[in-house]
Order: structure tokens, then C-alpha cells, then sequence
């Protein structure tokens, strides 16, 4: 690399890039997977949002949360450069995840379990399951449900990663959660777990 | 849904999710779920399904490989 490229940065910032940032790698990666759906692109994703942190590392506030920072860097990347390469998935259309009510759902076939229904159809899933599930969600609720509920990241942190206003965090993480609960439904009755009618 | 359990299933949500609130509304919210039924199973049903989801935290590590490369280019950049 040529010397005019060199990132300009004191040797305490890159001790501390290293220090810091590398040990978030694994979660990076495991986030950058969920993101892209594929192990091949995750790994251009983390490979691109680390040098691009590195490079901006100066304008990093220490003591806040470095790991929403990346983030907000990986979102970014993700959203400018993979996604255009990817087809979206449309499984959950918008529509029919409004009137999607899991606890009435549950309530209206719970008289076919001896137990709590909803042990009964959160037991049967499997990790891979709900993975799917998720990887199925359209883009903005996926990446909400993702940085929320698997992340832990707060309401604010997910605004300023998303660049979005945080109203529009807490209704995409609603709708995301609900079109979730859909999906884990759907999985659960394709394998007979519950039967019967669907609510409409 | 009466309106009450409405709003308050709405801010449970916050508490769910480890948002700020103050005292006095963590109380107002934990004294309605105490009192009623539907919306404690409402919330415990949240909580149960935020909870299989969270499984998937750190499932995957990075490969060894993709941290090997990093560290060159971050040597070298």
C-alpha cells in the first residue's frame, strides 16, 4: 500500500483499535451473517466495516458504546453495497402481519394441549428455526428485530445505527417482532404441531 | 382490549426491552401486570419469545481466517 494511504493515526489509537475493537469480531461477524444471509458476503461485510472503522477511528468518542459504533459502520456498508446485490426475500408480506395476533392465536388452539400451548409451540423450534424465521423478514425488520433482540441494543443506539427517527425503530421493532411471531406460527403448524384453521 | 391495558402493554414493552423509565411508571406498570391476567400472559409470551431469539446471540464465531486478514490489513493500513 502506498505511503500516502497509511491511516495517520498515534500509536495509543491503534493499540486501542486492536485492544477494543478485535474481540468484537465474533459478534461483527455473527451480526454481518444475519445481515447478509450468506458466509461469503458476511465475511467482505466485517472485513470492510473494520478497515472503515479503523480509518475513522479518531472520530470514535471514547466511553461511548464501540460496538453500536461498528455497527452503525457494518449497517451502513450492508445497506449501501450488499444489499444491493441481494434479492430481498418477500415471505412475510406487511399486510398480513397487522391483524397477526400470536397470544390469540395460541388462545384459540390452546384447548389441544394438556400444557401451556405456548411452551408447547416455543419448545418445538429449534435454533435453526428461528434463524429462519428471521432471515425471512423484510430487510428493516430484520435488522430491528436483529439489534434489538438478539443485539441488546437500546432504542437510542438502534436510531443512530439505522439513521432513523426512534419512533420509527420502536414500530419497525414491533411489526418485526409481530411478523416474527407469524412466521414461528406458520413453522410450528407446518410441522403439525397445531392444527386447524388459521385466524383470519 | 380495554384502553388501560393498551397503553400499558405499550410501555411494558419498554420495560421489556430494558428502556429507561422512571420509578413510578416501572411501579404503575408491575402493579397492572400483577392485576391482570391477560396482559401479565401477554407480556410473559413476549418475554418467553424474546427469549428464544436471544439464543441466536454469538451462535456463529468468526472464522479464523477472516481475523488472521484483518489483522494484516489493519498492520498494514
Amino acid at each position: 500500500m502506498a505511503e500516502a494511504q497509511r491511516v495517520d493515526m498515534s500509536e495509543r489509537d491503534k493499540k486501542r483499535f486492536q485492544d477494543d475493537a478485535l474481540p468484537l469480531l465474533d459478534s461483527l461477524y455473527a451480526g454481518a451473517l444475519r445481515m447478509t444471509r450468506n458466509p461469503a458476503d458476511a465475511e467482505d461485510l466485517v472485513q470492510e466495516t473494520m478497515l472503515r472503522a479503523y480509518r475513522a477511528f479518531e472520530r470514535f468518542e471514547e466511553g461511548t458504546n464501540l460496538k453500536a459504533w461498528l455497527y452503525r459502520i457494518m449497517t451502513n456498508a450492508y445497506i449501501n453495497t450488499y444489499r444491493k446485490r441481494q434479492r430481498e426475500p418477500q415471505k412475510v408480506s406487511t399486510d398480513e402481519v397487522e391483524d397477526f395476533d400470536l397470544y390469540q392465536e395460541l388462545k384459540l388452539h390452546g384447548s389441544q394441549f394438556d400444557e401451556t400451548p405456548e411452551r408447547i409451540v416455543l419448545d418445538s423450534l429449534v435454533d435453526s428455526d428461528i434463524l429462519q424465521a428471521i432471515e425471512d423478514l423484510p430487510e428493516q425488520f430484520r435488522l430491528a428485530v436483529m439489534l434489538s433482540d438478539i443485539e441488546g441494543f437500546s432504542y437510542a443506539e438502534m436510531a443512530d445505527i439505522m439513521d432513523v427517527p426512534m419512533g420509527t425503530v420502536m414500530s419497525r421493532l414491533h411489526r418485526g417482532r409481530k411478523a416474527l411471531q407469524k412466521r414461528l406460527w406458520d413453522i410450528a403448524r407446518d410441522r403439525g404441531i397445531v392444527t386447524g384453521p388459521r385466524q383470519v | 382490549m380495554k384502553e388501560h391495558c393498551r397503553e400499558t402493554l405499550e410501555r411494558a414493552y419498554l420495560y421489556l426491552d430494558k428502556e429507561q423509565l422512571g420509578e413510578r411508571e416501572r411501579t404503575q406498570i408491575r402493579t397492572h401486570l400483577e392485576e391482570c391476567t391477560p396482559c401479565y400472559e401477554r407480556y410473559d409470551l413476549e418475554q418467553q419469545v424474546a427469549e428464544i431469539i436471544a439464543r441466536l446471540k454469538d451462535n456463529r464465531s468468526c472464522p479464523a481466517g477472516l481475523r488472521k486478514k484483518i489483522k494484516t490489513l489493519l498492520d498494514e493500513a
